[in-house]
This record gives C-alpha cells, sequence and structure tokens, in this order.
C-alpha cells in the first residue's frame, strides 16, 4: 500500500495532470488509465483495515450549502461522453457495478463531474473501493466544484494525507473534503500551536481520528489538556491510542471513576505512580461492560450512580474562580523535536514540573478551562 | 495522584458550599493564596489508602470511591412539628422512612423464625423515629429544612446511618439518658424524638460546639419539651463522668470523637491529619477508650450503652469497645457484656450496605448505592 502510494505520487509528479482533465484528451487517456489500473487492483485489500469510527454526535459539521450548489446544474451528458466516462472509470478499477453506482448515486450530476471528482480521490490515494464507499455514503462530495477539489487535495497532501492515507479520513469525516479550509487550518493550529504536536504527530491524528476535526477547537484543546495534565498520558500515547477520537464525557467518567476507586494515579514528575495504571487501552476502548468487569473492576449500577453524581459535580461547579482561588507554578513546555513555542498551559496538579521560560499562573479549578497564562520571555 | 485526590477533593468541598448542603453544614472557606504542599485532605487519603486497604481488602475500592463522591442525607422528621403533614411530603419527593420500613420487615420475620428471634429487650428499636430516605441508587437531594407552621423547623438532615446508634440503643419511657459528645446534636434531636428522655444531659467538650447544640434544640424543640425533658446541656470533660455522676444513667451514648473519614477527605479545615494535630490523632484510641469507660461508669448496672463512631477504622471501634470492656473488668471490676447486634443489621439492609465481619458491633460501609457513613456502633449491657 505505501508502495503504491509512493508511486502514485511519483507518477503525479511526473505528469501534472489531473485525471480530469486527461480524460478529455482520448489517445493519453487510455495509456495512463489503464498503467493506473495496474497499481490499483495490484494494492487490493491493502491500505488500513477498517477500525470503525466512533461518531461523537457533538462535533460539528461543516458543509456549505452554497458551495454544494452552485454546481449542481442537471446537466446530463450526451450517451457519447457517458460511455466516455465510463470507459475511464472502468480503466481507474471500478467494477461495473461500481460504475453503474458511481453515476446514479448522485442523479442529475453530469457524468465528467462524476469522473473529475473521482479523478482527484484515486490521485489522493484512495482506491475504487473506498472511493465508492465514500461517494455512496455522502453522495454530495459528487456536487463539489472541481477547481474547490483540487484545491483541496493540495491542500490535503501538504497536511500528509495524500498517499492513501485519505482512505479512512473520508470513510470517518467526509467532511474533511467540504467544510471551509480555514476550520481544517484552525484545528491543525491548535494540535501544533495550543498542544503542541509534532507535524508528523498532526498527519498520524488526522489520519486516525478524523473526528478532531468535527470538533470545536477549544475543546479539542481540552480534551489533549485532559490527556496531558489530569491523566498524565505523553503526546506520542495521545497519538497512539487515539485518545483523541473518544468523547471528553466518556473519558472523564472512566478516568474519574478509576482514580476514585485507587485505580489510576497521576504519573509524578519521575513518570512513576504507586499502582501501575491499567493501559489506556483497557479504559477507553473497551465496552462499558469489559470496562467495568476487568479495569474497574466494578459494577454497573455503582457506575451508573457514579456518573450521575459525577455530572452534578461538573454542573455545580462554579464557573468563575473565585477571588484568591489561584495558585502559581511552574510548568515545562512538553518537549519535543518541534521548536516549542512560547505558550504553554498547565494544572494545578500538573504532572511536568520544572524551570522554564514559561510561567503559569493556574486558576484553581480543575476543569482547567479558565487557564490564566503569564508569559514571561 | 495525591494532589489530584486533593484536588478532586477540594473541588467536592467547594461544592460542598453550593445547595446540597444542609446550610448548617456550610462554612465560610478561607481560600488560601497558595495552596499548602501536603494539605491534610491528602494526607488522610494516603493513611486510609494503606489502613483500609489492608482492613477492607478487595471492599476498599467501592468505599474509597464512595467517600470520594456525593453522600447521601436522610431527614429526620421533627415529631415536634405537623410531622403527618412533613411526613406526606416526603412521600410525595419518593422518599421512604427507612425505619419504619425496617420495622415493617422486622414483624414479617419472627413468623418464619420465632424460635431464633432474639428477647425483644435486648434489641427493641428507639421508639417514634421517622427519617425518610431516597432508596439505594437514587440521588435525589432533599429541600433544605423549613420553618414549619408549629414554630420549630419541619425535619432535620443528617448521616441517615447517625440514626443507628440512637436506634439501637432501644430508649425505652421514662428513661434517664446521657449523651455524652452530643454536639452539634444530632443524635441529642434524635434521642428527644423518641419521646422517651424522663431527663437527657448532653454534654461536649467544646462550649463552641454546644452553642451549636443549643441552637439546634431551640429551633426543633419547643420551650415546654426542653423543660419537660429536662434537658441540661454542659460542657464538661466527658471522660470524667464516671466520677461525676457513677451509676446514674439508663442509657449512654457514647459518639466519641474520631477521624471522621469522610470529612477529613473534604475539609481543609479543622483537619486531623493536618500536620500539627498528629499527636492528638494517635491518641485518639486512648482518649476513645477513656470516654467509652467513663459513660459505662455512669451506666446504671443493668443499663446499656452505645458507642460510635464515624470512622472506618477498627482501631477506632472494635479495639476500643474491646479495651474499655477489659479496662473496665481489670480495674472495676465491672461485667460488661455485648450485646449481639446482626438481627438489626438484617432490619436495615435494605438501606445501608454493612461490613460484614466485624468482631462486636455494626459498621455502615459507604456504597455508591446507599452512600451513608461510615458508621460504626456497638452496644453494651453493663451486667454489674
Ligand atoms: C463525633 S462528635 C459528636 C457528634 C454528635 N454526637 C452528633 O451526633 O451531632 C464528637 C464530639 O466529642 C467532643 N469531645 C471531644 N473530646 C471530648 C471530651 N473529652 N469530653 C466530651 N466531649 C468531647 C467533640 O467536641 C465533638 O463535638
Amino acid at each position: 500500500m505505501a508502495a503504491l502510494g509512493r508511486q502514485v505520487s511519483a507518477w503525479y509528479h511526473l505528469i501534472p495532470l489531473t485525471w480530469a482533465r486527461m480524460s478529455r484528451q482520448t489517445p493519453q487517456k487510455k495509456m495512463t488509465a489503464s498503467s493506473l489500473c495496474k497499481l490499483t487492483t495490484a494494492s487490493t485489500g491493502g491500505g488500513l483495515e477498517e477500525v470503525p469510527c466512533v461518531q461523537d454526535p457533538a462535533c460539528r459539521t461543516h458543509l456549505p450549502q452554497c458551495l454544494l450548489e452552485k454546481q449542481s446544474a442537471p446537466v446530463d451528458g450526451g450517451p457519447w461522453e457517458r460511455e466516455e466516462v465510463i470507459t475511464s472509470l472502468l480503466d481507474m478499477g471500478f467494477s461495473d457495478v461500481h460504475v453503474n453506482e458511481l453515476l446514479t448515486v448522485q442523479p442529475g450530476t453530469h457524468p465528467q463531474q462524476v469522473l473529475d471528482i473521482v479523478s482527484e480521490l484515486i490521485l489522493l490515494g484512495v482506491n475504487p473501493e473506498p472511493v465508492c464507499v465514500a461517494l455512496k455514503k455522502s453522495p454530495q462530495l459528487l456536487k463539489l466544484p472541481v477547481m474547490h477539489m483540487k484545491k483541496r487535495s493540495s491542500y490535503l497532501r501538504k497536511l500528509g494525507l495524500g498517499e492513501g492515507k485519505l482512505r479512512r479520513v473520508l470513510h470517518c469525516c467526509p467532511e474533511i473534503l467540504t467544510m471551509r479550509q480555514r476550520d481544517i487550518a484552525n484545528t491543525v493550529r491548535v494540535l501544533r500551536d495550543k498542544c503542541l504536536f509534532t507535524v508528523q504527530q498532526v498527519t498520524e491524528i488526522l489520519h486516525r481520528c478524523p473526528y478532531v476535526l468535527r470538533e470545536d477547537p477549544g475543546e479539542l484543546e481540552y480534551k489533549f489538556q485532559y490527556a496531558y495534565f489530569r491523566m498524565g498520558v505523553k503526546h506520542a500515547d495521545v497519538v497512539r491510542t487515539d485518545f483523541l477520537q473518544y468523547s471528553i464525557t466518556k473519558t472523564r467518567q472512566r478516568h474519574t471513576f478509576l482514580e476514585r476507586l485507587g485505580r489510576y494515579q497521576t504519573p509524578d514528575k519521575k513518570g512513576q505512580t504507586q499502582v501501575p495504571n491499567p493501559l489506556l487501552r483497557d479504559i477507553l476502548r473497551v465496552s462499558e461492560a469489559e470496562f467495568l468487569a476487568r479495569t474497574a473492576r466494578s459494577s454497573a449500577e455503582e457506575f451508573e450512580v457514579f456518573k450521575k453524581l459525577l455530572a452534578r459535580e461538573e454542573e455545580e461547579e462554579p464557573e468563575n474562580p473565585m477571588p484568591g482561588d489561584k495558585s502559581t507554578m511552574h510548568g515545562t513546555v512538553p518537549q519535543h523535536d518541534d521548536p516549542a513555542p512560547s505558550v504553554s498551559w498547565a494544572e494545578g496538579n500538573c504532572c511536568e514540573a520544572g524551570p522554564s521560560n514559561v510561567r503559569l499562573s493556574v486558576c484553581e479549578n480543575f476543569r482547567f478551562k479558565c487557564l490564566v497564562f503569564i508569559i514571561f520571555d | 495522584m495525591a494532589a489530584l485526590v486533593v484536588r478532586s477533593v477540594r473541588d467536592l468541598l467547594k461544592r460542598a458550599d453550593f445547595a446540597k448542603v444542609p446550610r448548617r453544614h456550610r462554612h465560610k472557606k478561607k481560600w488560601a493564596a497558595t495552596e499548602p504542599k501536603f494539605p491534610a485532605t491528602r494526607l488522610a487519603l494516603q493513611n486510609f489508602d494503606m489502613t483500609y486497604s489492608m482492613q477492607f481488602g478487595e471492599l476498599w475500592p467501592s468505599i474509597r470511591v464512595s467517600l470520594l463522591s456525593e453522600q447521601k442525607y436522610g431527614a429526620l422528621v421533627n415529631n415536634f412539628g405537623a410531622w403527618d403533614h412533613v411526613s406526606a411530603e416526603l412521600e410525595q419527593l419518593n422518599a421512604r422512612d427507612f425505619v419504619n420500613k425496617a420495622h415493617a420487615r422486622g414483624e414479617q420475620e419472627p413468623e418464619s423464625s420465632q424460635t431464633a428471634a432474639p428477647s425483644p429487650a435486648s434489641w427493641a428499636c428507639s421508639p417514634n423515629l421517622r427519617c425518610f430516605t431516597f432508596t439505594r441508587g437514587d440521588v435525589s437531594r432533599f429541600p433544605p429544612a423549613r420553618l414549619g407552621s408549629l414554630g420549630v423547623m419541619d425535619y432535620y438532615l443528617m448521616d441517615a446511618a447517625s440514626l443507628l446508634p440512637v436506634l439501637a440503643l432501644g430508649l425505652q419511657p421514662g428513661d434517664t439518658v446521657l449523651d455524652l459528645c452530643a454536639a452539634p446534636g444530632g443524635k441529642t434531636l434524635a434521642l428527644l424524638q423518641t419521646g422517651c428522655c424522663r431527663n437527657l444531659a448532653a454534654n461536649d467538650l467544646s462550649t463552641s460546639r454546644t452553642g451549636r447544640l443549643q441552637k439546634i434544640l431551640y429551633s426543633y424543640v419547643p420551650q415546654d419539651i426542653r423543660d419537660r425533658s429536662r434537658v441540661r446541656v454542659t460542657s464538661w470533660d466527658g471522660r470524667k463522668w464516671g466520677e461525676l455522676e457513677g451509676d446514674t444513667y439508663d442509657r449512654v451514648l457514647v459518639d466519641v470523637p474520631c477521624t471522621t473519614d469522610r470529612h477529613s477527605l473534604h475539609e481543609e479545615e479543622n483537619n486531623i491529619f493536618q500536620r500539627s494535630r498528629k499527636k492528638e490523632r494517635q491518641i485518639l484510641p486512648m482518649l476513645q477508650v477513656q470516654l467509652l469507660a467513663a459513660g459505662l461508669l455512669a451506666t446504671k448496672p443493668g443499663g446499656y450503652v452505645v458507642y460510635s463512631t464515624c470512622s472506618l477504622s477498627h482501631l477506632q471501634n472494635e479495639y476500643v469497645v474491646q479495651g474499655a470492656i477489659e479496662l473496665l473488668a481489670n480495674q472495676y471490676s465491672i461485667e460488661v457484656r455485648v450485646e449481639d447486634l446482626s438481627h438489626f443489621r438484617k432490619l436495615f439492609m435494605d438501606t445501608f450496605s454493612f461490613f460484614p465481619s466485624c468482631q462486636v458491633g455494626e459498621l455502615v460501609i459507604p456504597n455508591l448505592m446507599a452512600n451513608f457513613g461510615p458508621m460504626y456502633f456497638c452496644k453494651m449491657c453493663r451486667l454489674t
């Protein structure tokens, strides 16, 4: 799969023509189409295993309607043009059934438009099968202006989401093609500048947990802070465990429950705890029944009551910390290869502490929503 | 970790300043500019983790999470107010009188096991007490108590498990009663509610706390009743009671100062786990033995004593009982019998979660389904 990705992108660089354009130049088209066809069919079954994405209902979605509607002039190409599109699609490795589905999934779309969009996706390294799945799931993608699609493709490539990484993202979050670039950029900025993930880590996060794109960037940052400060989970583990994919409510419920049971401790400065913490996988990725039976070793009825109490605790938390309800502490900016921006956050019981150019004054509020930053540079 | 817990604990107590806690339990907090490095609440948790995980083994995590989460209350209906009306209102909220429920249960059971039933005298509950709780798993809260039509407050919110020592004392009409460590007065009020006290001596070493006790009596008990029951509030050292009034009382409640486990996890102020109070904490079991011994000495031969704490610590519970009984046997040649309360435990099983293996006495352990306690109580009969 990776090999295919490399080839496709190499090929893409060599011939800076998109499929859409080529498809209008019949003699050239056949050749390149069939060469691509070989590549794609060779890699059937490659790529990411299908991890079901958990959808957070609270996620926002961006589908700029105006953008979609402008394009929907119902011009059906003549039979001749349609034939040509079908041939091109077949050449790309789509089966007859797929081709039929693609051309009918969004009635009234010009076949050439279908071909243009599909070509872009193929060029982004998505295989025919997942292209079909994605377009069937979100047929409105077929209405996107081709120019927008091209711009978005190049932006996604810049984010490292070409080379076959897009399939999973598309599957979980087709909005990545339709939402405003500014919103994607915002999320990326929060991950990079506020949470201090490296470029590769950001790519990895977008790839593994595309739902972060739907989340409010502020909430996303808060979720990271919860992982980092409250639970003592380091950047690499946040990425590796798909931490950002789980809703903060669920994470907080399970983590707080374990903590009060005495089964989870935030690691100290040296990363040590008095009792071994359960694996994040056994906290977040398992079903509730499994979590209770194996990780918390508690009963469902007790957890139910606990969740109610916890929700009430949160509700009743004073939104504004009281005057004087503050403590000052030093915190270090989490380390990684990237030059660290001169801003960071901390929480009262931050697990990192040490000399730093960053001095943080932290409101004594363990939702750390009202963090106050005082930066001495 | 501990810091976290402290944070959450402090968070809890911050919340406690809001609606859920009866007004009298609230107090203004002084917010320190910087938090102490080792807050007492954190030291308390460390201490509990060490001792209680040994003591309770696999039960400890569930007790721990309960102690760190919101506790449940009971509404003790004021019999000096319009109690029937108030009871009806509480029923409307879907709360139930757990005492009444236990009695109903007790009436059914003896039929099936008549021979095994102990003699009623030793285990009869104090009468006339009505205390409403929300059933298992129901986390509703009671509205704050109000002034009723008869000029007294309609109910008193307390940890429902605190009523068990009073119930276990088994008051009978005409009893002369001593409440040795009475302030702030929840149990004193319950003792008065039974309508059994011919005399009630309520004592507490701390004058500021007896002041609170007086206030509660004023707002819950009409003047004539206070006079009729001859309620006498004093501020003496309870350890001296044996010398002051030996062989005097029919029933004595010895609700001693202890590590107040729940409180110690939530309140920084006045916390017995503060470093500066280490000595005081270490001699607690001794103080407790002395108070219980004094209580037993103040009891008439044939009279009953209930010893109680709101701690889970065996050292402050069973050991103190055994220590005091030994002390009385050795130094005063007075024989004391521990009463079996296992039937009592059965009666209240629906409402409270009991520790199944106390050597003497009974212990209510906090549980999320029924987040009352901790409350240890042991009933004794002074034989000679
Ligand atoms: C657990 S509290 C009693 C609570 C009370 N029974 C109630 O239900 O509201 C223990 C009390 O013992 C009091 N105390 C401490 N040492 C004492 C002593 N030597 N003699 C009498 N009372 C004492 C404390 O002032 C404290 O109010």
